[in-house]
Protein backbone atom coordinates (compact mmCIF):
# COMPACT_ATOMS: atom_id res chain seq x y z
CA UNK A 1 0.00 0.00 0.00
CA UNK A 2 1.49 2.95 -1.67
CA UNK A 3 0.53 6.88 -0.61
CA UNK A 4 1.72 9.47 -2.08
CA UNK A 5 1.21 13.19 -0.53
CA UNK A 6 2.17 15.94 -3.22
CA UNK A 7 0.68 19.68 -3.95
CA UNK A 8 1.97 21.24 -6.82
CA UNK A 9 3.32 24.52 -5.22
CA UNK A 10 6.03 24.50 -2.72
CA UNK A 11 5.40 24.78 1.24
CA UNK A 12 1.95 23.73 1.13
CA UNK A 13 2.88 20.99 3.90
CA UNK A 14 3.62 18.01 2.22
CA UNK A 15 6.90 17.14 4.66
CA UNK A 16 4.53 18.16 7.68
CA UNK A 17 1.92 16.16 6.47
CA UNK A 18 3.63 13.01 5.57
CA UNK A 19 5.72 13.07 8.72
CA UNK A 20 2.47 13.34 11.19
CA UNK A 21 1.05 10.62 9.05
CA UNK A 22 3.96 8.90 9.34
CA UNK A 23 4.00 8.99 13.20
CA UNK A 24 -0.03 7.76 13.26
CA UNK A 25 0.66 4.48 11.56
CA UNK A 26 4.16 3.93 13.18
CA UNK A 27 5.12 1.45 13.50
CA UNK A 28 3.46 -0.31 10.77
CA UNK A 29 5.08 2.26 7.58
CA UNK A 30 7.89 3.50 5.77
CA UNK A 31 8.75 7.24 4.74
CA UNK A 32 10.19 7.23 1.44
CA UNK A 33 11.09 11.10 1.30
CA UNK A 34 11.09 11.65 -2.49
CA UNK A 35 11.74 15.21 -2.48
CA UNK A 36 15.71 14.89 -3.85
CA UNK A 37 16.16 18.69 -4.13
CA UNK A 38 15.26 19.50 -1.17
CA UNK A 39 14.84 16.62 0.99
CA UNK A 40 13.26 17.48 4.45
CA UNK A 41 12.10 14.07 5.70
CA UNK A 42 15.53 13.10 7.87
CA UNK A 43 14.44 16.89 9.80
CA UNK A 44 11.18 15.99 10.17
CA UNK A 45 11.61 12.94 11.81
CA UNK A 46 15.01 12.73 13.25
CA UNK A 47 16.96 10.47 11.44
CA UNK A 48 20.44 8.63 12.22
CA UNK A 49 21.78 7.33 8.76
CA UNK A 50 22.32 3.65 8.75
CA UNK A 51 23.22 2.60 5.10
CA UNK A 52 24.61 5.06 2.44
CA UNK A 53 24.77 4.49 -1.51
CA UNK A 54 26.64 6.20 -4.07
CA UNK A 55 24.25 7.66 -6.74
CA UNK A 56 25.78 8.29 -10.17
CA UNK A 57 23.71 9.39 -12.94
CA UNK A 58 25.44 8.32 -16.02
CA UNK A 59 28.30 10.12 -17.78
CA UNK A 60 28.96 13.89 -18.12
CA UNK A 61 31.03 15.69 -20.91
CA UNK A 62 33.62 17.78 -21.18
CA UNK A 63 35.89 18.58 -23.95
CA UNK A 64 39.70 18.05 -24.31
CA UNK A 65 41.40 21.06 -25.43
CA UNK A 66 44.44 19.29 -26.45
CA UNK A 67 42.79 17.01 -28.90
CA UNK A 68 39.82 20.25 -29.92
CA UNK A 69 40.97 21.27 -33.51
CA UNK A 70 38.55 24.16 -32.77
CA UNK A 71 36.22 23.04 -35.71
CA UNK A 72 32.91 23.80 -34.16
CA UNK A 73 31.05 20.60 -35.46
CA UNK A 74 30.29 20.29 -31.28
CA UNK A 75 28.52 22.55 -31.15
CA UNK A 76 26.63 22.69 -33.95
CA UNK A 77 25.34 19.09 -33.22
CA UNK A 78 24.50 20.24 -30.13
CA UNK A 79 20.63 21.74 -29.64
CA UNK A 80 20.84 23.16 -26.16
CA UNK A 81 23.38 25.37 -26.93
CA UNK A 82 25.58 24.04 -23.91
CA UNK A 83 28.52 24.06 -26.29
CA UNK A 84 30.23 27.93 -26.68
CA UNK A 85 33.05 29.08 -27.75
CA UNK A 86 35.23 31.02 -24.79
CA UNK A 87 38.23 33.38 -25.25
CA UNK A 88 40.20 30.79 -26.67
CA UNK A 89 38.66 27.48 -27.15
CA UNK A 90 35.15 25.57 -26.97
CA UNK A 91 33.84 24.23 -23.74
CA UNK A 92 30.72 22.66 -22.54
CA UNK A 93 27.92 24.22 -20.27
CA UNK A 94 27.19 21.60 -17.59
CA UNK A 95 24.53 23.64 -16.64
CA UNK A 96 22.59 23.19 -19.77
CA UNK A 97 23.88 20.31 -20.75
CA UNK A 98 21.28 17.33 -21.17
CA UNK A 99 24.01 14.57 -21.70
CA UNK A 100 22.57 13.29 -25.07
CA UNK A 101 26.32 12.51 -26.85
CA UNK A 102 25.54 14.36 -29.92
CA UNK A 103 29.11 16.73 -29.58
CA UNK A 104 30.71 13.12 -28.82
CA UNK A 105 29.42 11.59 -31.78
CA UNK A 106 29.63 14.64 -34.44
CA UNK A 107 33.71 15.10 -33.04
CA UNK A 108 36.25 14.01 -35.68
CA UNK A 109 38.89 14.04 -33.56
CA UNK A 110 37.35 12.28 -30.43
CA UNK A 111 37.96 15.29 -28.00
CA UNK A 112 34.78 14.80 -26.34
CA UNK A 113 35.51 12.66 -23.87
CA UNK A 114 33.27 11.20 -20.17
CA UNK A 115 33.12 11.03 -16.76
CA UNK A 116 31.81 9.50 -14.13
CA UNK A 117 30.29 12.15 -11.47
CA UNK A 118 28.87 11.13 -8.60
CA UNK A 119 25.01 12.66 -8.62
CA UNK A 120 24.12 11.80 -4.81
CA UNK A 121 24.08 9.55 -2.19
CA UNK A 122 21.45 7.07 -1.04
CA UNK A 123 20.20 6.62 2.82
CA UNK A 124 18.47 4.40 4.94
CA UNK A 125 18.01 5.76 8.38
CA UNK A 126 16.70 5.00 11.35
CA UNK A 127 14.23 7.43 12.76
CA UNK A 128 12.95 8.59 16.32
CA UNK A 129 9.40 7.47 15.22
CA UNK A 130 10.86 3.84 15.09
CA UNK A 131 10.16 3.44 11.15
CA UNK A 132 13.24 3.11 8.22
CA UNK A 133 13.50 6.67 6.25
CA UNK A 134 14.70 6.05 2.88
CA UNK A 135 16.27 9.66 1.71
CA UNK A 136 18.66 10.95 -0.89
CA UNK A 137 20.54 14.07 -1.50
CA UNK A 138 21.28 15.35 -4.99
CA UNK A 139 24.39 17.00 -5.53
CA UNK A 140 22.98 20.72 -6.46
CA UNK A 141 22.98 21.08 -9.95
CA UNK A 142 23.12 17.41 -10.54
CA UNK A 143 20.47 16.53 -13.37
CA UNK A 144 18.15 13.40 -13.44
CA UNK A 145 16.52 13.56 -10.00
CA UNK A 146 13.99 11.62 -11.51
CA UNK A 147 15.65 9.03 -11.80
CA UNK A 148 16.58 8.71 -8.29
CA UNK A 149 13.07 9.64 -7.03
CA UNK A 150 12.62 5.80 -8.48
CA UNK A 151 15.85 4.59 -6.40
CA UNK A 152 14.25 5.82 -3.76
CA UNK A 153 11.13 4.43 -4.10
CA UNK A 154 12.38 1.18 -4.69
CA UNK A 155 14.37 0.37 -1.93
CA UNK A 156 11.63 1.41 0.13
CA UNK A 157 9.29 -0.59 -1.67
CA UNK A 158 11.64 -3.46 -0.90
CA UNK A 159 11.88 -2.75 3.06
CA UNK A 160 7.87 -2.36 3.40
CA UNK A 161 6.86 -5.29 4.78
CA UNK A 162 3.43 -6.58 4.12
CA UNK A 163 0.23 -4.96 5.29
CA UNK A 164 2.36 -1.81 5.80
CA UNK A 165 1.70 1.12 4.45
CA UNK A 166 4.67 3.25 2.51
CA UNK A 167 3.93 7.29 2.78
CA UNK A 168 6.18 9.18 -0.49
CA UNK A 169 6.78 12.25 -0.04
CA UNK A 170 6.92 14.16 -3.22
CA UNK A 171 8.44 17.25 -4.82
CA UNK A 172 7.17 20.38 -5.55
CA UNK A 173 5.45 20.65 -9.43
CA UNK A 174 4.32 18.57 -11.54
CA UNK A 175 7.27 17.65 -13.67
CA UNK A 176 9.99 14.29 -13.86
CA UNK A 177 10.37 13.38 -10.44
CA UNK A 178 6.44 14.40 -9.31
CA UNK A 179 5.36 11.73 -12.05
CA UNK A 180 7.92 9.52 -10.37
CA UNK A 181 7.21 9.92 -7.22
CA UNK A 182 3.22 9.41 -7.78
CA UNK A 183 3.31 6.40 -10.61
CA UNK A 184 2.03 3.06 -8.84
CA UNK A 185 0.89 4.65 -6.06
CA UNK A 186 -2.40 3.42 -4.11
CA UNK A 187 -3.60 6.88 -2.89
CA UNK A 188 -2.56 10.33 -3.91
CA UNK A 189 -3.14 13.53 -1.26
CA UNK A 190 -2.89 16.65 -2.55
CA UNK A 191 -2.07 19.10 0.04
CA UNK A 192 -3.76 22.45 -1.70
CA UNK A 193 -2.61 25.86 -0.05
CA UNK A 194 -5.54 27.48 0.56
CA UNK A 195 -3.45 30.46 -1.48
CA UNK A 196 -4.20 32.35 -5.61
CA UNK A 197 -0.73 30.60 -5.87
CA UNK A 198 -1.40 27.11 -4.08
CA UNK A 199 -4.85 26.77 -5.40
CA UNK A 200 -3.63 27.56 -9.19
CA UNK A 201 -0.54 25.12 -8.77
CA UNK A 202 -2.66 22.13 -7.30
CA UNK A 203 -5.15 22.52 -9.99
CA UNK A 204 -2.43 21.30 -12.62
CA UNK A 205 -1.77 18.97 -10.78
CA UNK A 206 -5.09 17.58 -10.53
CA UNK A 207 -4.84 17.56 -13.71
CA UNK A 208 -2.17 15.46 -13.85
CA UNK A 209 -3.30 12.73 -11.49
CA UNK A 210 -6.52 12.18 -13.37
CA UNK A 211 -3.97 11.33 -16.21
CA UNK A 212 -2.43 8.75 -14.07
CA UNK A 213 -5.86 7.57 -12.85
CA UNK A 214 -4.68 7.83 -8.75
CA UNK A 215 -7.47 7.48 -6.52
CA UNK A 216 -6.75 10.83 -4.96
CA UNK A 217 -7.92 12.95 -1.63
CA UNK A 218 -7.51 16.42 -1.18
CA UNK A 219 -6.00 18.24 2.54
CA UNK A 220 -6.72 22.26 2.59
CA UNK A 221 -3.94 24.08 4.72
CA UNK A 222 -3.39 27.53 6.22
CA UNK A 223 -6.67 28.10 5.86
CA UNK A 224 -8.59 31.08 7.65
CA UNK A 225 -6.27 33.53 5.61
CA UNK A 226 -8.98 34.07 3.34
CA UNK A 227 -12.35 33.30 3.30
CA UNK A 228 -12.54 33.31 -0.84
CA UNK A 229 -9.49 31.43 -1.02
CA UNK A 230 -10.83 28.82 1.34
CA UNK A 231 -13.87 28.92 -0.66
CA UNK A 232 -12.04 28.53 -4.20
CA UNK A 233 -9.86 25.43 -2.70
CA UNK A 234 -13.27 23.35 -1.88
CA UNK A 235 -15.21 24.57 -4.99
CA UNK A 236 -12.29 23.23 -6.57
CA UNK A 237 -11.95 19.49 -5.23
CA UNK A 238 -16.32 19.47 -5.62
CA UNK A 239 -15.81 20.42 -9.01
CA UNK A 240 -12.86 17.76 -9.26
CA UNK A 241 -14.90 15.01 -7.50
CA UNK A 242 -11.99 14.76 -4.97
CA UNK A 243 -13.34 13.97 -1.47
CA UNK A 244 -11.76 16.53 1.22
CA UNK A 245 -10.21 14.67 4.23
CA UNK A 246 -10.05 17.93 5.88
CA UNK A 247 -8.67 21.23 6.87
CA UNK A 248 -6.12 22.68 8.47
CA UNK A 249 -5.82 26.40 9.84
CA UNK A 250 -2.97 28.37 9.32
CA UNK A 251 -1.20 28.87 12.66
CA UNK A 252 2.38 30.27 13.40
CA UNK A 253 2.10 27.00 16.26
CA UNK A 254 2.29 24.35 13.28
CA UNK A 255 5.35 26.03 11.84
CA UNK A 256 8.43 24.34 11.98
CA UNK A 257 7.72 21.73 14.87
CA UNK A 258 11.17 19.73 13.28
CA UNK A 259 12.77 22.37 16.45
CA UNK A 260 11.55 20.43 19.16
CA UNK A 261 11.13 16.88 17.70
CA UNK A 262 7.43 16.72 17.09
CA UNK A 263 5.17 16.44 14.56
CA UNK A 264 1.85 18.25 13.45
CA UNK A 265 0.24 14.84 15.34
CA UNK A 266 1.31 15.89 18.64
CA UNK A 267 1.40 19.54 18.09
CA UNK A 268 0.43 21.26 21.38
CA UNK A 269 -2.09 23.73 20.25
CA UNK A 270 -5.79 24.78 19.21
CA UNK A 271 -5.15 23.85 15.37
CA UNK A 272 -3.91 20.45 16.79
CA UNK A 273 -7.57 19.27 16.35
CA UNK A 274 -8.40 19.66 13.00
CA UNK A 275 -4.99 18.00 12.14
CA UNK A 276 -5.53 15.09 14.31
CA UNK A 277 -9.02 14.56 12.69
CA UNK A 278 -8.31 15.27 9.11
CA UNK A 279 -5.56 12.81 9.64
CA UNK A 280 -7.85 10.20 11.27
CA UNK A 281 -9.64 10.98 8.00
CA UNK A 282 -6.87 10.14 5.78
CA UNK A 283 -5.70 6.79 8.10
CA UNK A 284 -9.66 5.43 7.54
CA UNK A 285 -9.41 6.09 3.68
CA UNK A 286 -6.04 3.87 3.53
CA UNK A 287 -7.56 1.07 5.89
CA UNK A 288 -11.03 0.77 3.64
CA UNK A 289 -8.42 0.45 0.84
CA UNK A 290 -6.31 -2.05 2.34
CA UNK A 291 -9.39 -3.97 3.79
CA UNK A 292 -10.87 -3.61 -0.10
CA UNK A 293 -7.16 -4.54 -1.28
CA UNK A 294 -6.84 -7.92 0.55
CA UNK A 295 -10.73 -8.43 0.27
CA UNK A 296 -9.72 -8.99 -3.62
CA UNK A 297 -6.16 -10.73 -3.03
CA UNK A 298 -8.31 -13.49 -1.22
CA UNK A 299 -10.72 -13.65 -3.70
CA UNK A 300 -7.79 -14.23 -6.83
CA UNK B 1 27.50 46.78 -17.52
CA UNK B 2 26.74 46.23 -20.71
CA UNK B 3 24.06 48.54 -22.47
CA UNK B 4 23.30 46.21 -25.11
CA UNK B 5 22.21 43.57 -22.44
CA UNK B 6 20.01 44.17 -19.66
CA UNK B 7 21.30 42.73 -15.79
CA UNK B 8 19.24 39.70 -14.60
CA UNK B 9 18.46 38.85 -11.14
CA UNK B 10 17.01 35.73 -10.33
CA UNK B 11 15.45 34.51 -7.06
CA UNK B 12 15.69 30.78 -5.95
CA UNK B 13 15.49 29.73 -2.96
CA UNK B 14 15.85 25.57 -2.83
CA UNK B 15 12.39 24.81 -0.56
CA UNK B 16 9.65 25.92 -2.16
CA UNK B 17 6.79 28.60 -0.41
CA UNK B 18 9.68 30.14 0.90
CA UNK B 19 8.06 33.46 -0.91
CA UNK B 20 9.91 33.12 -4.28
CA UNK B 21 7.36 34.69 -6.29
CA UNK B 22 6.36 37.26 -3.35
CA UNK B 23 9.75 38.97 -3.60
CA UNK B 24 10.74 38.57 -7.35
CA UNK B 25 7.24 40.33 -8.02
CA UNK B 26 7.81 43.00 -5.50
CA UNK B 27 11.41 43.76 -6.91
CA UNK B 28 9.86 43.54 -10.28
CA UNK B 29 7.34 46.37 -9.19
CA UNK B 30 9.44 48.10 -6.88
CA UNK B 31 12.11 48.14 -10.83
CA UNK B 32 9.30 49.32 -12.40
CA UNK B 33 8.86 52.37 -10.80
CA UNK B 34 11.93 53.74 -12.38
CA UNK B 35 12.55 51.54 -15.43
CA UNK B 36 11.52 49.33 -18.09
CA UNK B 37 11.68 45.95 -16.46
CA UNK B 38 10.74 42.31 -17.01
CA UNK B 39 9.59 39.71 -14.57
CA UNK B 40 9.93 36.08 -15.94
CA UNK B 41 8.23 33.16 -14.72
CA UNK B 42 11.15 30.47 -15.15
CA UNK B 43 8.68 28.18 -12.36
CA UNK B 44 7.15 26.54 -15.75
CA UNK B 45 6.05 23.82 -13.53
CA UNK B 46 3.67 25.85 -11.02
CA UNK B 47 3.76 29.64 -12.58
CA UNK B 48 2.31 32.07 -10.45
CA UNK B 49 4.22 35.13 -10.88
CA UNK B 50 1.51 36.70 -12.96
CA UNK B 51 -1.26 36.11 -10.06
CA UNK B 52 0.40 39.63 -8.61
CA UNK B 53 -0.49 41.79 -11.55
CA UNK B 54 -4.34 40.97 -12.34
CA UNK B 55 -4.12 44.47 -14.25
CA UNK B 56 -1.49 43.16 -16.60
CA UNK B 57 -3.09 42.94 -20.17
CA UNK B 58 -1.43 39.91 -22.75
CA UNK B 59 0.66 40.74 -25.56
CA UNK B 60 -0.73 38.84 -28.25
CA UNK B 61 -1.61 35.59 -27.20
CA UNK B 62 0.23 32.37 -26.13
CA UNK B 63 3.48 30.72 -28.39
CA UNK B 64 4.15 27.79 -27.94
CA UNK B 65 6.91 26.06 -27.06
CA UNK B 66 8.29 22.97 -29.32
CA UNK B 67 11.08 20.18 -29.71
CA UNK B 68 11.56 18.14 -32.83
CA UNK B 69 10.77 14.34 -31.91
CA UNK B 70 11.84 11.17 -34.38
CA UNK B 71 9.57 9.57 -36.60
CA UNK B 72 9.61 5.99 -38.23
CA UNK B 73 9.12 6.18 -41.81
CA UNK B 74 8.47 2.14 -41.84
CA UNK B 75 8.96 1.54 -45.13
CA UNK B 76 12.62 2.77 -44.80
CA UNK B 77 13.51 0.90 -41.48
CA UNK B 78 16.03 -1.82 -41.99
CA UNK B 79 15.48 -2.87 -38.01
CA UNK B 80 19.72 -2.33 -37.34
CA UNK B 81 18.58 -0.65 -33.95
CA UNK B 82 21.33 1.86 -34.21
CA UNK B 83 18.75 4.47 -33.69
CA UNK B 84 17.70 3.16 -29.77
CA UNK B 85 21.74 2.00 -29.43
CA UNK B 86 22.47 6.07 -30.43
CA UNK B 87 19.51 7.00 -27.72
CA UNK B 88 20.97 7.96 -24.13
CA UNK B 89 17.45 8.76 -22.88
CA UNK B 90 16.04 5.23 -23.42
CA UNK B 91 13.13 6.38 -25.52
CA UNK B 92 13.75 3.98 -28.49
CA UNK B 93 13.36 0.35 -28.39
CA UNK B 94 14.54 -2.09 -31.27
CA UNK B 95 13.03 -5.63 -30.63
CA UNK B 96 13.70 -8.25 -33.33
CA UNK B 97 14.37 -5.34 -36.03
CA UNK B 98 11.28 -3.13 -34.75
CA UNK B 99 11.98 -0.11 -33.84
CA UNK B 100 9.24 1.96 -30.97
CA UNK B 101 10.00 5.54 -30.20
CA UNK B 102 8.76 6.93 -26.82
CA UNK B 103 8.28 10.51 -27.92
CA UNK B 104 7.30 11.05 -24.29
CA UNK B 105 10.95 10.79 -22.76
CA UNK B 106 12.62 12.24 -25.82
CA UNK B 107 14.62 15.00 -25.15
CA UNK B 108 14.73 15.85 -29.01
CA UNK B 109 18.99 16.01 -29.35
CA UNK B 110 18.41 14.49 -32.87
CA UNK B 111 20.84 12.07 -32.42
CA UNK B 112 19.21 9.01 -33.55
CA UNK B 113 18.34 10.62 -37.16
CA UNK B 114 22.18 11.34 -37.67
CA UNK B 115 22.73 7.52 -36.14
CA UNK B 116 20.63 5.93 -38.78
CA UNK B 117 22.24 4.73 -41.99
CA UNK B 118 18.70 4.36 -43.83
CA UNK B 119 17.18 7.86 -43.64
CA UNK B 120 14.20 6.58 -42.17
CA UNK B 121 14.08 8.75 -38.97
CA UNK B 122 12.14 12.35 -39.52
CA UNK B 123 11.41 15.09 -37.04
CA UNK B 124 7.90 16.08 -36.28
CA UNK B 125 7.51 18.89 -34.25
CA UNK B 126 5.46 18.49 -30.29
CA UNK B 127 4.75 20.88 -28.24
CA UNK B 128 6.05 20.79 -24.84
CA UNK B 129 4.57 24.19 -23.16
CA UNK B 130 4.17 27.45 -23.96
CA UNK B 131 5.09 30.90 -23.13
CA UNK B 132 3.02 34.44 -22.64
CA UNK B 133 3.88 37.77 -22.34
CA UNK B 134 1.80 40.69 -20.42
CA UNK B 135 1.79 43.76 -19.92
CA UNK B 136 0.98 46.94 -17.45
CA UNK B 137 2.94 50.46 -17.38
CA UNK B 138 6.89 49.94 -17.48
CA UNK B 139 6.69 46.75 -16.16
CA UNK B 140 6.15 43.00 -18.46
CA UNK B 141 5.35 39.82 -17.34
CA UNK B 142 6.61 36.85 -19.34
CA UNK B 143 5.37 33.46 -17.98
CA UNK B 144 6.94 30.14 -19.46
CA UNK B 145 4.12 27.24 -18.62
CA UNK B 146 4.80 23.38 -19.04
CA UNK B 147 1.88 21.50 -20.48
CA UNK B 148 0.62 19.39 -17.80
CA UNK B 149 2.10 15.34 -17.97
CA UNK B 150 5.37 16.74 -20.22
CA UNK B 151 8.39 16.21 -18.39
CA UNK B 152 10.33 18.46 -20.65
CA UNK B 153 10.46 21.44 -18.12
CA UNK B 154 13.85 22.39 -19.08
CA UNK B 155 13.18 22.84 -22.92
CA UNK B 156 10.60 25.58 -21.70
CA UNK B 157 12.41 27.29 -19.56
CA UNK B 158 15.52 27.88 -22.07
CA UNK B 159 12.75 28.96 -24.63
CA UNK B 160 11.36 31.51 -22.12
CA UNK B 161 15.01 33.14 -21.68
CA UNK B 162 15.51 33.19 -25.00
CA UNK B 163 12.05 34.80 -26.00
CA UNK B 164 12.91 36.91 -22.69
CA UNK B 165 16.14 37.93 -24.68
CA UNK B 166 14.28 39.34 -27.08
CA UNK B 167 12.42 42.08 -24.87
CA UNK B 168 13.49 45.47 -24.60
CA UNK B 169 14.32 45.91 -21.20
CA UNK B 170 16.70 47.69 -19.04
CA UNK B 171 16.32 44.82 -16.00
CA UNK B 172 15.08 41.61 -15.94
CA UNK B 173 13.77 39.57 -12.57
CA UNK B 174 13.55 36.19 -12.70
CA UNK B 175 10.99 33.74 -10.47
CA UNK B 176 12.65 30.64 -10.63
CA UNK B 177 11.65 26.87 -9.67
CA UNK B 178 12.43 25.61 -6.28
CA UNK B 179 14.57 22.41 -5.97
CA UNK B 180 18.55 22.87 -6.94
CA UNK B 181 18.24 20.07 -9.69
CA UNK B 182 17.43 21.09 -13.70
CA UNK B 183 14.74 23.01 -13.36
CA UNK B 184 16.36 25.25 -10.99
CA UNK B 185 20.31 25.07 -12.58
CA UNK B 186 18.61 26.31 -16.11
CA UNK B 187 16.55 29.17 -14.41
CA UNK B 188 19.54 30.42 -12.52
CA UNK B 189 22.17 30.07 -15.84
CA UNK B 190 23.00 32.95 -17.17
CA UNK B 191 22.12 35.64 -14.23
CA UNK B 192 24.36 38.87 -12.83
CA UNK B 193 22.89 38.26 -9.00
CA UNK B 194 20.60 35.55 -7.14
CA UNK B 195 18.52 36.30 -4.35
CA UNK B 196 17.98 33.64 -2.30
CA UNK B 197 14.53 33.63 -0.50
CA UNK B 198 14.45 31.78 3.50
CA UNK B 199 12.16 31.72 6.03
CA UNK B 200 13.68 30.99 9.72
CA UNK B 201 12.68 27.46 9.85
CA UNK B 202 15.01 24.49 9.67
CA UNK B 203 13.59 23.20 6.74
CA UNK B 204 14.52 26.17 4.74
CA UNK B 205 17.88 26.24 6.08
CA UNK B 206 18.89 22.88 5.07
CA UNK B 207 17.68 24.22 1.55
CA UNK B 208 19.30 27.39 1.19
CA UNK B 209 22.45 25.42 1.89
CA UNK B 210 22.05 23.42 -1.31
CA UNK B 211 21.08 26.22 -3.16
CA UNK B 212 24.11 28.49 -2.26
CA UNK B 213 26.05 25.85 -3.54
CA UNK B 214 24.66 25.78 -6.19
CA UNK B 215 25.08 29.73 -7.03
CA UNK B 216 29.13 28.78 -6.01
CA UNK B 217 29.18 26.66 -8.83
CA UNK B 218 28.10 29.03 -11.38
CA UNK B 219 29.88 32.12 -10.08
CA UNK B 220 27.00 33.68 -9.26
CA UNK B 221 27.03 36.29 -6.39
CA UNK B 222 24.77 35.93 -3.90
CA UNK B 223 22.43 37.06 -1.43
CA UNK B 224 19.97 35.82 0.92
CA UNK B 225 16.61 37.50 1.94
CA UNK B 226 15.26 36.57 5.03
CA UNK B 227 11.75 36.53 4.34
CA UNK B 228 8.60 35.61 7.18
CA UNK B 229 11.37 36.91 9.92
CA UNK B 230 10.49 36.21 13.39
CA UNK B 231 7.78 33.20 12.45
CA UNK B 232 9.92 30.47 13.06
CA UNK B 233 13.14 30.28 15.67
CA UNK B 234 15.39 29.12 13.36
CA UNK B 235 18.87 30.92 12.97
CA UNK B 236 19.37 31.85 9.54
CA UNK B 237 21.74 34.27 10.48
CA UNK B 238 23.98 31.85 12.06
CA UNK B 239 24.04 29.37 9.14
CA UNK B 240 24.77 32.00 6.63
CA UNK B 241 27.96 33.15 8.98
CA UNK B 242 28.96 30.06 8.62
CA UNK B 243 28.79 29.71 5.17
CA UNK B 244 30.06 32.97 3.84
CA UNK B 245 26.60 34.02 2.66
CA UNK B 246 25.47 38.17 3.06
CA UNK B 247 21.87 38.23 4.35
CA UNK B 248 21.19 41.59 2.61
CA UNK B 249 17.28 41.81 3.59
CA UNK B 250 14.84 40.77 6.52
CA UNK B 251 10.72 40.89 5.72
CA UNK B 252 9.03 40.54 9.22
CA UNK B 253 6.71 38.16 9.28
CA UNK B 254 2.89 39.64 10.35
CA UNK B 255 -0.74 38.00 9.69
CA UNK B 256 -1.55 40.88 7.56
CA UNK B 257 0.90 40.59 4.87
CA UNK B 258 0.09 36.30 5.41
CA UNK B 259 -3.32 37.26 4.07
CA UNK B 260 -2.50 39.34 1.61
CA UNK B 261 -0.18 36.95 0.07
CA UNK B 262 -3.13 33.91 0.56
CA UNK B 263 -4.86 36.32 -2.14
CA UNK B 264 -1.46 37.41 -4.28
CA UNK B 265 -2.20 40.58 -3.39
CA UNK B 266 0.67 42.87 -3.62
CA UNK B 267 2.13 44.62 -0.55
CA UNK B 268 2.68 48.18 -1.62
CA UNK B 269 0.59 50.05 0.97
CA UNK B 270 3.28 49.65 3.65
CA UNK B 271 6.38 52.02 2.65
CA UNK B 272 8.60 50.56 4.67
CA UNK B 273 8.24 46.88 3.50
CA UNK B 274 8.38 48.99 -0.17
CA UNK B 275 11.25 50.82 1.01
CA UNK B 276 13.19 47.49 2.01
CA UNK B 277 12.30 46.18 -1.51
CA UNK B 278 13.96 49.20 -3.24
CA UNK B 279 17.36 49.15 -1.19
CA UNK B 280 17.23 45.55 -1.82
CA UNK B 281 16.94 46.23 -5.63
CA UNK B 282 19.64 48.75 -5.36
CA UNK B 283 21.90 46.30 -3.67
CA UNK B 284 21.63 43.06 -5.92
CA UNK B 285 22.38 45.81 -8.93
CA UNK B 286 25.02 47.16 -7.65
CA UNK B 287 26.62 43.72 -7.02
CA UNK B 288 25.80 42.38 -10.53
CA UNK B 289 27.11 45.73 -11.90
CA UNK B 290 30.65 45.22 -10.42
CA UNK B 291 30.57 41.69 -10.81
CA UNK B 292 30.36 42.49 -14.87
CA UNK B 293 33.18 44.83 -14.87
CA UNK B 294 35.46 42.56 -13.10
CA UNK B 295 37.64 40.62 -14.91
Amino acid sequence: MTVSVASGKGGAGKTSISAAIAELLAPDCVYADCDVDAANGAIALGASIREREPYNAGPGFRIDADRCVGCGLCAEACRFHAIRHGMTEYSIAAELCERCGACLDRCPVGAIVTYEKRAGELFVSDTRLGIPLIHAELIPGEDTSGKLVRKVRERAERITGEGAVLIVDSPPGIGCPVIASLSGSDLVIIAIEASASGIRDAERLIELVATMKRKVVILINKTGLDPLMDARARNMAGQAGIPIAGEIPFAPELRSLEETGETWLSADCVAQKRVASALRAVKGILYTMKRAKGAQEDRT
Amino acid sequence: MNSSRPAVIAVASGKGGTGKTTVAAHLAFASAQDRKTLLVDLDVEAPDALGYFPQAKPVGGATSVRIAVPQLLEGQCTGCGRCASSCRFGAILCLGGVVTIDGKICKGCGLCVSACPSAALDEAEIEVGNTAEYSTDALIVLEGRTKVGDIRSTAVIEETKTRAREIDVELQIRDCPPGVSCPATHAIEGADYLVLVAEPTEFSIHDLGAALSLARDGGIPVGVVVNKDGFGKADVARFCRERGAQIIGRLAFSRERAEAGAAAALWTGDAAFMAQMTSLLEHALSEARTMKVAP
